[in-house]
């Protein structure tokens, strides 16, 4: 059953473990029942639709990296009215699983070059892939630099995982928030201000850097004039884009960006590619 | 391929021997005087020299609503089963042809979509030569033999000539005794209309008139109606929705014709609209219908048909654009 053809047909899964992050965000792991033509492989970047019976589908990008069991792993916020079905479902639950569409960050290409890693907010969700990847290959990666602004310390997600990689001498790990609300809890220090303000005050070398933003528009409306005069090269700043991806397969057309799908030939898009695009970002 | 002739007053009979190939759709004005396609039971009711109808044959091969996908606790989603009646559509002009053309190439690309497939793979396509009027502007004589369909009838002063143009069209064709062999028609002469070749050089070109003013006048006018792109032949854009039905074991997960126009269409998770005014709206479709996305950029979906012109409210005509283009 729901061997093939999963691009159209969603393969059933079930929720493996539900883990809460903050007050409206969580984490899933969710298992595919049955194999599939794609069964394990994605680009970090790439993303899946996730059916929730009786709400519909949302599109989503896996936080995890390609797992032996197929298992993904996903960061959802309660946004709307399939991912509140999802908030409301138990660890057995049955959802439907489509993907991977699109396309991902180029982790060949960015091999042996430093990487910038920017999130605003739930945008550390897709890097958080990529920074699996890079970890996973490090020897493969120069400097790895991750930059994460959320808006109050209890909005940050990860903040175990990152307590434990901000010990680590192989990555640094910068973090902000808007407003220091309540101390941090755990190991974490971090910045109070912008992520503008925080790729101010530190030194790369940007023709040797790809840069790789995932946040609300807002952010990379402001992140993008400072990345341009920063010198980095407008080919390797790599945006992660979010649009009502429905289909998937490129016909729904509600995620065109100028004359490119986001489903096909995004969600990750180069500057270059977006720089002429007229209400992209 | 094999052509025919056929004598405009055997047209019923003919009209009846198709008949035994599906069931037979065609053009005819219903009671309210509107021309729409609809199920014939003999030739008599069709208005084979109407101009246009209101919606155009992609209803056929993408209803309005159509059921994706149904789900049921324990078998998950399964794609049901759609009705397996051949249907012959009869007297489609040629830039509704080309529509379909156009269809295809969206619907069954490298994956093709397993509803629009199913359902394609049973229609017949049967197109018939027309009259221009002030609203469509097709190159109608070049479309014959570029735009697919399986017959095709030309219609002259001795009567139709009929031609087969694909293979189930030759088998169709090949069936019915009461045709008689003839010699092929001399290929027409192609000529382009003068709105044509604009459209094509500024296609070509990338133009999206980004500075015209005539964006906000559309706006301005604009009642985000949607009926343009509801009787486009190549408008396709559906969105997707699930409803739970109350058994709570099971779900259905429809697909219903989206408009570019309405203001939803490009909100994403969190309410932010990436198309917020109808200034950015109307540049999308236009973007859509003539510059192509993905993988289909740089083709132009618009097929001359002049619905849209026809249909607008408040006579708004994407056209214009082109007409100001030097």
């Amino acid at each position: 059953m729901n061997r093939q053809n999963d691009s159209t047909l969603p393969v059933s899964g079930r929720i493996a473990a539900i883990t809460p992050m903050t007050a409206d965000t969580r984490y899933y792991r969710i298992e595919r029942l049955y194999r599939t033509a794609s069964w394990g492989t994605f680009t970090p970047g790439q993303f899946f639709q996730i059916s929730i019976p009786g709400g519909g589908e949302f599109p989503a990008t896996p936080t995890c990296i390609p797992q032996k069991n197929g298992a993904l792993e996903f960061c959802v916020r309660n946004v709307g009215h399939v991912t509140a079905m999802l908030q409301a479902a138990d660890v057995g639950d049955q959802v439907g699983i489509r993907g991977p569409f699109g396309t991902g960050f180029p982790v060949f290409e960015m091999r042996d070059r430093d990487i910038l890693l920017l999130a605003g907010g739930l945008g550390i969700a897709p890097l958080h892939s990529l920074l699996a990847h890079l970890l996973e290959h490090r020897s493969d990666y120069g400097d790895i630099t991750l930059m994460y602004g959320a808006r109050e310390p209890g909005q940050i997600l990860f903040r175990e995982e990152l307590a434990q990689l901000a010990c680590r001498q192989d990555i640094r790990i910068m973090l902000t928030v808007d407003f220091l609300t309540e101390n941090l809890p755990g190991e974490l220090t971090c910045n109070v201000g912008l992520l503008p303000a925080l790729l101010k005050g530190v030194q790369f070398q940007p023709a040797n850097t790809y840069v790789a933003v995932c946040g609300p528009p807002p952010l990379y409306r402001c992140l993008v004039e400072e990345l341009a005069a920063a010198g980095f090269p407008d080919r390797q700043i790599l945006f992660s884009l979010e649009r009502r991806m429905q289909c998937g397969t490129g016909r729904c057309s509600h995620c065109a960006i100028g004359l490119h799908l986001c489903c096909m030939d995004g969600p990750v898009f180069r500057w270059q590619t977006l720089r002429q695009i007229e209400g992209a970002l | 391929m094999s052509t025919y002739g056929l004598k405009k007053e055997s047209l019923p009979d003919f009209v009846a021997a198709l008949a035994r190939f599906g069931e037979v759709h065609g053009p005819t004005v219903t009671d309210d005087g509107v021309p729409v396609f609809r199920a014939i039971n003999t030739a008599a009711e069709l208005q084979l020299d109407y101009r246009r109808t209101l919606l155009p044959p992609k209803k056929y091969l993408l209803p309005s609503t159509e059921t994706l996908l149904a789900f049921s606790t324990g078998k998950g989603y399964r794609i049901p089963a759609v009705p397996d009646q051949t249907i012959i559509l009869f007297g489609l002009h040629p830039c509704d042809l080309a529509g379909i053309a156009y269809l295809d190439r969206v619907f069954l690309g490298d994956e093709p979509d397993p509803h629009y497939k199913s359902r394609r793979e049973r229609t017949v396509l049967v197109g018939v030569t027309c009259e221009q009027d002030e609203f469509c502007f097709c190159d109608a004589s070049a479309f014959p033999s570029s735009v697919g369909g399986d017959i095709f009838m030309t219609d002259t002063p001795e009567g139709y000539h009929l031609a087969a143009s694909s293979p189930r069209g030759a088998e169709i064709l090949a069936g019915i005794p009461m045709l008689t062999s003839t010699s092929p028609l001399p290929p027409a002469a192609t000529e382009s209309t003068p709105l044509l070749e604009i459209i094509e050089k500024c296609t070509a070109r990338g133009e999206t008139f980004s500075d015209s003013p005539l964006w906000q006048e559309f706006a301005d006018r604009c009642l985000s109606c949607g009926a343009c792109s509801l009787c486009c032949p190549t408008c396709y854009c559906f969105d997707v929705r699930e409803y739970g039905l109350l058994d709570g074991k099971s779900a259905e997960r429809i697909r219903e014709w989206d408009n570019c126009l309405f203001k939803v269409h490009g909100v994403v998770a969190g309410g932010y609209n990436f198309r917020q005014t109808r200034a950015e709206r109307f540049q999308y479709r236009f973007s859509h219908k003539y510059l192509g996305f993905g993988p289909l950029r740089g083709v132009v979906s618009c097929v001359g048909c002049g619905r849209c012109r026809e249909v607008c409210p408040v006579r708004i005509d994407l056209l214009e654009l082109f007409q100001e283009s030097p």
